[in-house]
């Protein structure tokens, strides 16, 4: 089989799979529909594999294919067509989204037992899939858009699934309106390479974007660095960069399967891919790849610092996603390209895993995620605790856990581009330190200490169940569709959640072997055909600066660890202590940078303000009064007009024909 | 003697003209089948008169569309240079058997049609002939024939309501005589314009007048000038362009459903086609004289057939407005007259045919169904009693105003570029603001169908509200569909699905007709 027919299928089977449940959710009885999804989704995963192996039976130099499956329009200059580009890159995407969506699914089969919502959480989880495999596996900035787009659809429709709770609601426009910022820069960056190119095709796009087209040899690639500049806010916005990253633990309102599948492991690592698919257009604008790489570097900064005050287990998590998604973005953007998409495959693992016992946990709380209600769930929850501890090792980059190997060799290819790029390796590694401390304090508060009343309640065997209410308000909820279900499933009582946690726990091991300086370089050598065309891709390591970037790392994994225990551990209390010392800095972070404020004063409040001011005077003398008034009077003036020479009566139409046929021969007669 | 034998055996071989039966089998199949089916209609079996006609009509519109693929590729000219059968007319050939497939099934069971004589099928088979012609003609007497063929059938057809309702007897009536006096006054026009234009250049001929306009300054005589205005203003009212356009609400409102249908789109076909040929053939040298004028209509049209169309309570008449206004957008692809212009006006042609098919479907169903005919009320609750149909009026209102990923978002695209690189961008944004306003009365349709009950909507199963929008778990408790009341019109459902399906298919996939349509612009030689 040729290697795109296996990259139709990978396509094929999820957008089935949406399809049947969708159409069938009547008639799907008990979990069938959730096995549907990850029958799906599984088929797709085979498919890539398939894709991998006959990928590997061409010549490295013929490893980029393309299939189109029909011109959408190939007239006026455009080429639209909906063709595919099965190269290293995009297999390398397909597996990881293919790989971490089936786990996913198999957990949710058990998570969200006996929520109303079961069949349509499966048709659209399977849709997003869909979706992102359409991103990833796009040959032409037409598909490109359309993945993109459906991505963020999903996502809106994930994070709002328990539709009747203000909070999800709210929290699913707010993804929504941020997407489609990015959206629009997106198609607004195409414009622009498509004005430099003239074509919408990728591969061709690349291989043209260095010869200038229009203006002789000098070009100097204004459209390039617009449009690359452009792309970035739609990576950003996917990928919950600063600024536009305040949906994603907004994002959290969503069922935890969707934070680990969406929010996690695959939609917002989309600006990763992005960057690192128009490598060539970004190496030829410089300085879009400058700004990739600073706001990489405060995101993960700033993130890492708000994830160190927040109390909500969940949104701990997501914190901890935008700042390792900075990680990604900072490696992609300064030609790391290799050691970007090793960490995004084994942050997949490891942050799906997270997100999953942290699902766990919250299910044995029956819906409760502050931090502040739990502790000492070390005994009543021993797989998830295990779990967790995997997740949290190899997040805080603990050799020998997957996280240590590849974020270290992003930082060890920011280092040695020199120059002002050290500043993004010191503010790497004070991320490592944080990232650590952030994630022990969690394990640390959620599973030791004392055990709360859930934690004994489970021990002794029975499970904690209140009345439903919403974890962020308080307001009362019901069981029914649009609000969680009864049941709350824990991982040690649920056959398939623990199969896939227990997945993902060997990859948040073992992921980082198949890459290991000096030893191996599996996902480099994989991707290289993608990357054949750019000078930074090879590694030239200096010794001494690996040797020294894998020390600092391990050593600042551990001090954090260890900092982390004194504080919560050993000395419950103490980390309040130094809170209240520090009080300006702790209300810094607690109130996350005081973005969502800055949001608020910056643009929320003046567009409100001028808005009520333009709306008592402009709006309602001008707009309403002259232009809609005038318009809309226009419009009914003109249509009663109309209306009234519709008298119905022959003679006035032959009179008003006469006029007519006068006029216009006037008209010609005046031209003699 | 042998001289005088052979001498006498030449004169009694006879030596007919030579015909190319070849180019005309189009033609033929169409008025043979024409009467082919007037006969049928004495056959004494009423059952077999019934369905007997219809697939009559039927397969000589198939072997019309058969011999047309046959000739596909032609480039001749035939009947002494007559009709031209080239890629343009063959084109527009296929789009309007479509268009006459369509009514036949629409008009299958419709009360006219009762009364099984076949003059209906007759009729519509002849007008469709004097179409064919139409857009084939390339010179003015093969013109004027062209367009009398089509439009008297066309007056009697509008004519034929036997409803028992009275007053829509009476309406039908109305609208054929009246159709018939302002179609007499537009033919005269038109005659008058054609002697003019003869008269000034001694030819019929479209090359051999765009040879005289070429020539010396007789582009800008006052006599051709005259005569182009005269011609303009003919052709302009078979297309409903305004100011001519004021029959269309009037007749297409009271002629039955589906002759409306056949209007609505073989006319508009016929129409464009024949204003393309004769405009970017034969008056391509007058260009600068008579764009701008024509634009000017176009813009008139555009303005006028989508604000009187606000409003309107009556499906046929809003349909009649949209025509209006759809017809504006087809002729900023002549004004250009370039080679993208004419593909881009027969794109939007065939475009049009789908979109319309589509809702003059959906109406006829909702006027043999309801007693509420056919007003937007009639379609109110549509969405839940019958989605496919439903379904099938929305793509059509959303491909009218030009959403993406219908048809006609792809032909407004391609007239916009027409028009851009023809360079009249201002009317490309007169396009876009005409789009923007006909919303305000397509979408009115679509919220009637879906979003408006004739029943109670679904009882709720509980007290909190859903925020985001409804979920499909809580319809499943909503009443099931009601039964639809009238005799089943299982034909017309088909024809409004298959239209809406071709609406959907070529917007996503819209590849196959600019194909289609690539040829469109080489066959009007001087194009650039």
């Amino acid at each position: 089989m040729a290697t795109t027919t296996w990259g139709w299928l990978v396509l094929a089977f999820p957008l089935l799979g949406t399809l049947s449940v969708a159409a069938g959710y009547r008639r799907l009885p008990g979990r069938s529909a959730g096995w549907i999804g990850t029958a799906s989704v599984l088929l797709a995963f085979i498919a890539s594999i398939g894709a991998l192996l006959s990928l590997q039976g061409h010549v490295p130099a013929h490893r980029e294919l393309v299939s189109s499956l029909w011109n959408y329009a190939s007239t006026v200059g455009i080429d639209a067509q909906m063709s595919i580009l099965v190269d290293p890159l995009s297999v390398f995407m397909i597996l990881v989204v293919s790989g971490v969506s089936t786990l996913i699914h198999l957990y949710s089969i058990s998570y969200l037992q006996d929520d109303r919502g079961y069949a349509r959480f499966f048709s659209y989880l399977n849709f997003f899939v869909f979706a992102m495999l359409l991103l990833v596996l796009a040959g032409n900035f037409l598909v490109l858009i359309i993945g993109w787009a459906f991505v963020g659809a999903a996502s809106y429709l994930l994070i709002s699934f328990w539709y009747r709770r203000t909070t999800a609601t709210r929290a699913g426009l707010k993804a929504f309106v941020i997407n489609v910022v990015g959206d629009v820069g997106l198609v607004l960056g195409t414009y622009f390479i498509f004005k430099h190119t003239g074509t919408l095709d990728l591969l061709r796009t690349f291989h043209s974007a260095g010869a200038p087209v229009a203006f002789g040899a000098h070009h100097n690639h204004g459209d390039l660095v617009a449009g690359c500049v452009l792309l970035l806010v739609g990576a950003f916005a996917k990928s919950a960069q600063i600024p536009l990253h305040a949906w994603l633990p907004d994002a959290m309102e969503g069922p935890t399967p969707v934070s680990a599948l969406i929010h996690a492991a695959t939609m917002v690592t989309a600006g990763v891919y992005l960057i690192a698919r128009m490598h060539v257009l970004f190496e030829l604008a410089p300085a879009a790849q400058d700004v990739g790489a600073v706001v990489g570097a405060a995101t993960l900064l700033i993130a890492g610092t708000i994830g160190l005050a927040q109390t909500d287990v969940k949104r701990i998590i997501a914190y901890s996603t935008m700042s390792q998604i900075g990680y990604m973005i900072m490696g992609v953007s300064v030609g790391a390209y290799a050691a970007g998409l090793f960490h995004l495959m084994t942050h997949a693992f490891f942050k799906a895993l997270l997100f999953m016992a942290a699902g766990s946990l919250i299910a044995a709380m029956a819906g409760e995620q502050s931090l502040d209600r739990m502790g000492g769930f070390r005994r009543a929850l021993p797989f998830t605790y295990g779990s967790f501890l995997i997740g949290g090792l190899a997040l805080s980059g603990i050799p020998p856990f997957s996280g240590f190997f590849s974020k270290d060799e992003i930082l060890l290819v920011t280092g040695e581009r020199g120059g002002w790029h050290w500043a993004l390796y010191v503010i790497g590694y004070m991320g490592a330190a944080l990232t650590a401390i952030y994630t022990f304090r969690l394990i640390f508060r959620a599973f030791h200490g004392e055990p709360v009343p859930a934690a004994r309640e489970l021990e002794a065997g029975t499970p904690h169940h209140g009345a439903p209410s919403n974890p962020m308000t308080g307001e009362p909820e019901d069981t029914d569709v649009g609000f969680p279900g009864p049941t709350h499933t824990i991982a040690e009582r649920a056959l398939t959640m623990r199969v896939a946690m227990g997945a993902l726990s060997v990859g948040a091991i073992g992921a980082g072997l198949i890459q290991i300086p000096k030893v191996d370089f599996l996902v480099t050598d994989f991707l290289r055909p993608s990357f054949a065309d750019t000078s930074l891709y090879e590694p030239h390591t200096r010794n001494g600066l690996l040797v020294l970037g894998l020390v600092l790392g391990a050593a600042l994994g551990l001090a954090g660890i260890a900092l982390a225990y004194r504080l919560w551990v050993v000395r419950p209390g103490s980390a309040a202590a130094i809170g209240a010392r520090l009080r300006p800095l702790w209300d810094l972070f607690v109130h996350k940078w005081y973005f969502d404020e800055l949001t608020d004063a910056l643009i929320v409040k003046p567009a409100l303000r001028a808005g009520s001011f333009a709306q008592s005077t402009f709006e309602r003398l001008f707009v309403d009064e002259t232009l809609i008034g005038g318009t809309t009077a226009l419009v009914r003036a003109g249509s009663a007009a109309v209306r009234a020479a519709q008298t119905g009566f022959v003679r006035y139409y032959a009179a008003l024909l006469l006029v007519g046929v006068s006029g216009v021969g006037l008209y010609f007669l005046l031209q003699s | 003697m042998s001289a005088a034998t052979g001498a006498l055996l030449a004169s009694v071989h006879l030596r007919g003209p030579h015909v190319d039966f070849a180019g005309l089998s189009p033609l033929i199949a169409l008025l043979g089948g024409a009467t082919l089916v007037l006969l049928a209609g004495l056959v004494r079996s009423r059952a077999l008169r019934a369905h007997g006609t219809p697939m009559l009509a039927l397969i000589s519109l198939g072997a019309a569309a058969g011999l047309t693929i046959w000739q596909w590729g032609a480039s001749k000219s035939i009947v002494s240079g007559a009709l031209r059968i080239d890629a343009l007319s063959l084109v527009l050939n296929l789009v309007l058997v479509a268009a006459g497939a369509g009514t036949v099934l629409l008009a299958w069971r419709s009360a006219g049609a009762r009364e099984a004589t076949g003059e209906l099928y007759a009729l519509l088979l002849t007008s469709l002939g004097g179409m064919s012609l139409l857009v084939a003609a390339q010179n003015t007497v093969a013109l004027f024939v062209g367009l009398e063929l089509l439009s008297i059938p066309l007056y009697v057809l509008c004519a034929t309501d036997r409803s028992s309702v009275r007053h829509r007897r009476e309406h039908s009536i109305e609208s054929g005589l009246k159709y018939l006096i302002i179609g007499a006054v537009g033919s005269a026009t038109l005659l008058y314009g054609i002697a003019m234009i003869y008269g000034a250049t001694g030819a019929t001929d479209f090359s051999a007048i765009a040879a005289a306009l070429s020539s010396g300054s007789l582009a800008s005589d006052p006599l051709t000038l005259t005569g182009i205005a005269l011609c303009a203003a003919g052709l302009a009212f078979k297309a409903s362009v305004a100011p001519f356009h004021q029959w269309t609400p009037d007749v297409y409102e009271g002629a039955p459903t589906p002759v409306t249908a056949f209007m609505a789109v073989a006319t508009k076909v016929a129409a464009l086609g024949v204003l393309l040929r004769f405009f970017d053939v034969a008056l391509i040298e007058a260009q600068p004289s008579w764009g701008p004028a024509l634009a000017a209509l176009a813009t008139i049209t555009i303005v006028v057939g989508n604000v009187g169309a606000l409003g309107q309570s009556s499906m046929k008449r809003m349909l009649a407005y949209s025509s209006v206004a759809q017809a504006g957008y087809m002729l900023a692809g002549v004004v250009v007259a370039s080679q993208l212009g004419a593909r881009a006006t027969v794109f939007y042609l065939a475009a049009y045919m789908f979109m319309n098919m589509a809702a003059f479907a959906v109406v006829l169903v909702r006027e043999r169904e309801s007693d509420l005919g056919d007003s937007l009320q009639a379609l109110a609750g549509l969405g839940r009693q019958r989605p496919l149909l439903a379904g099938s009026m929305t793509v059509s209102m959303l491909a009218l105003a030009g959403i993406p990923a219908t048809v006609g978002f792809a032909g407004k695209f391609y007239l916009i570029d027409a028009a851009v690189s023809g360079g009249y961008t201002w009317l490309g944004v007169v396009i876009v603001v005409g789009s923007m306003i006909s919303l305000g009365y397509y979408l009115p349709v679509v919220a009637q169908m879906w979003m408006r009950a004739p029943a109670a909507a679904a009882a709720r199963t509980e007290g909190l509200p859903a925020l985001a929008g409804g979920s499909s778990e809580l319809a499943d408790a909503g009443p099931p569909a009601q039964g639809a009341e009238g005799p089943p019109t299982p034909e017309v459902a088909l024809v409004a699905l298959l239209a809406a399906a071709g609406a959907v298919f070529f917007g996503v996939i819209p590849q196959p007709l600019f194909d289609l349509v690539h040829g469109v612009g080489g066959a009007l030689g001087g194009l650039f």
